[in-house]
């Protein structure tokens, strides 16, 4: 078996998989697979169940994330993908992960007591103000993935408050919660719109039939 | 002269107007102490704090100020380098292992805080039903049992609450001192009781107004819940209402993840069990609890189930904010809902 370097700083593919190295042997989000490698362990990232995974397999050509970044990641749900992010920026590097339900949240803090760099937060990521004292840095990226129908206005918000002078933004835009009505097409269009006041789109791959009626898209802020 | 207090993960830091850092007091190298002493620092000034203030004290600083926004911002970005300089940690991976603790700590006593309010509403909701349960059966017992007595009194005293107070305070039938009951009383047919015997049906009736004093306590406090944990869904729905629509479902994140159909139908479970086994030749049930609201219960008959509809998209949207930002948008959600009522009560 051999590990592959793909494009993308961190991450790795084996027999067709994406992988990460694991910062913390031993360590599983939920049922990943562990695989060794020439005395390396690496940890399965399933492309079926996580998007940035699934945007890889759809062809994705920036992700712009690496070791030593800060991360501000919103709706961190049990921290499952967030803990890929966690073995890519490494001992170095930091998640902030925002998360609204207490349920999702507490599931969270068992994978964030495991790792050293990732950072629980029980929070609405519509109100900054509620957690702008937890965030210490300016942080290098900004990951939103709350399927709410507010998404974009929230993006905007977090990235003119904790992101760096054109830091990156990654966006999972869920077509069903901003409207079930009209078609996704219509939908990514219109949040695009919106977006690009604030941000340079740099790249965007839809994410169907591993994720239905999604898109991922990569930004960069315009100032 | 005036001084400030900023404090931070590692300790707290004393600075003048100029941001110079005047005065550095480390915390105990230990996360869940802490992460103590921060939740402690939001409500008062902590040993730290009090001991940097009276330091700044000594040093001529009359006035020294705690949780200044600029000042706070400025250590905040300086704090990694201050922790390297101040040796608190001995490189950046340290101070991340400490930053993660530290914030884990402060996010389970705030899981605890989320999780623990929430249920209040079941509980609250929980104990003035079964009080409700509870003296329903000891006033049909107290009313067998003083009909014996004074049997009229039965019928003419509907109030269970009434009922059970008059008891308790008169005691035999003679010497009740309402105009209608005397009249009763004078040609009742009921037997004479003896003097313990009374005194049980007395003690018996005490014992249920406590009752429902206790029922009344328990009431206001579940108001004052709902109002804390679900604002607009309760000014929507009316308190009573909102408790049992929210008990039903589970709690607020549960309703606030409901359909407004299924909140429509809460509390119509079994007719609507009963609509599916029948494979359509009974009606689908209109409403389950919505049935109580004012808006539904004043409307004619053929309007009701229109309007249970638009109440529980209403509702729906109400819980959602209540579960995501609890910001109060109640006037406005009423509006609405009374302009699509007066809608559909003006068609035909
Ligand atoms: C699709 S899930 C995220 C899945 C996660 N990124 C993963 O791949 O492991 C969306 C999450 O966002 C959370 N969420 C929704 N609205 C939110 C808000 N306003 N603020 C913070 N979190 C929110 C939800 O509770 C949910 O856990």
């Amino acid at each position: 078996m051999k590990a592959k370097k793909t494009k993308f700083e961190g991450v790795f593919e084996i027999n067709g998989k994406f992988a990460t190295v694991n910062l913390v042997p031993g360590f599983k989000s939920s049922n990943e697979e562990l695989v060794k490698v020439d005395g390396v362990e690496y940890r399965i990232w399933d492309y079926f169940t996580s998007k940035p995974a699934a945007a890889f397999k759809k062809g994705l050509k920036i992700f712009p994330l690496g070791n030593g970044n800060k991360v501000l990641y919103l709706g961190l749900a049990e921290a499952k993908t967030a803990s890929f992010f966690s073995d890519i920026v490494g001992n170095n590097g930091i998640i902030y992960g925002v998360e609204l339900s207490e349920r999702s949240l507490r599931e969270a803090v068992r994978v964030c007591e495991r790792r050293g760099n990732m950072i629980p937060i029980l929070a609405d990521a519509r109100r900054t103000e509620l957690y702008e004292d937890s965030i210490l840095d300016k942080v290098d990226c900004l990951y939103i993935d709350v399927a709410s129908p507010d998404q974009a206005a929230i993006t905007i918000r977090n990235a003119q408050q904790f992101l760096k002078n054109k830091g990156w933004v990654m966006l999972a835009i869920k077509s069903q919660s901003i409207d079930v009505v009209k078609p996704p097409k219509q939908v990514y269009k219109e949040c695009l719109q919106e977006l690009e006041k604030y941000f340079e789109i740099l790249d965007k791959v839809e994410l169907d039939p591993l994720e239905k009626a999604h898109m991922f898209v990569v930004m960069k802020l315009k100032k | 002269m005036r001084a400030f207090i900023a404090t931070t993960i590692i300790g707290v830091f004393g600075l003048n107007e100029n941001k110079k850092i005047l005065l550095y007091k480390p915390f105990p190298r230990d996360p869940e102490k802490i992460a103590e002493k921060l939740k402690l620092s939001e409500i008062e000034f902590i040993e730290e704090e009090r001991f940097v203030r009276g330091e700044l004290n000594k040093s001529g600083y009359d006035e020294v100020r705690k949780g200044d926004a600029i000042i706070s911002e400025f250590v905040k970005s300086n704090l990694r380098k201050l922790a390297l300089e101040k040796k608190f940690v001995r490189d950046q991976s340290e101070f991340n292992q400490l930053l993660t603790k530290v914030n884990i700590q402060l996010a389970k006593v705030q899981i605890k805080k989320a999780i623990g309010r929430g249920s209040l509403i079941i509980h609250a909701n929980g104990a003035v039903e079964e009080l409700d349960k509870a003296i329903n059966i000891f006033v049909e017992r107290l009313r067998e049992f003083y009909s014996m007595h004074f049997p009229e009194m039965d019928k003419a005293v509907e109030s269970n609450e009434k009922f059970a107070k008059l008891v308790e305070k008169f005691g035999r039938r003679e010497n009740i001192d309402e105009v209608e009951l005397k009249l009763l009383a004078s040609k009742s047919m009921g037997a004479d009781f003896k003097d313990e015997d009374i005194q049980m049906s007395q003690t018996f009736a005490a014992e249920i107004n406590r009752l429902y004093k206790l029922r009344q306590d328990a009431a206001v406090y579940l108001e004052k819940v709902l109002k804390e944990i679900a604002p607009n869904f309760t000014e929507l729905a009316t308190p009573m209402l909102s408790a049992k629509l929210i008990s039903k479902a589970g709690g607020l994140e549960r309703l606030s993840k409901m359909a407004s159909s299924t909140i429509q139908l809460l509390g119509a479970e079994k007719a609507l069990f009963r609509f599916l086994q029948s494979k359509g030749k009974s009606s689908s049930p209109r409403f389950g609890l919505l049935y109580n609201h004012p808006l539904v219960m004043n409307a004619p008959e053929s309007h009701k189930g229109k309007i249970a509809r638009v109440l529980a998209a209403k509702l729906s949207l109400a819980a959602k904010i209540d579960y995501y930002s609890k910001e109060y948008k109640a006037d406005k959600l009423k509006q609405d809902l009374q302009q699509k009522v007066k809608g559909i009560l003006s068609s035909k």
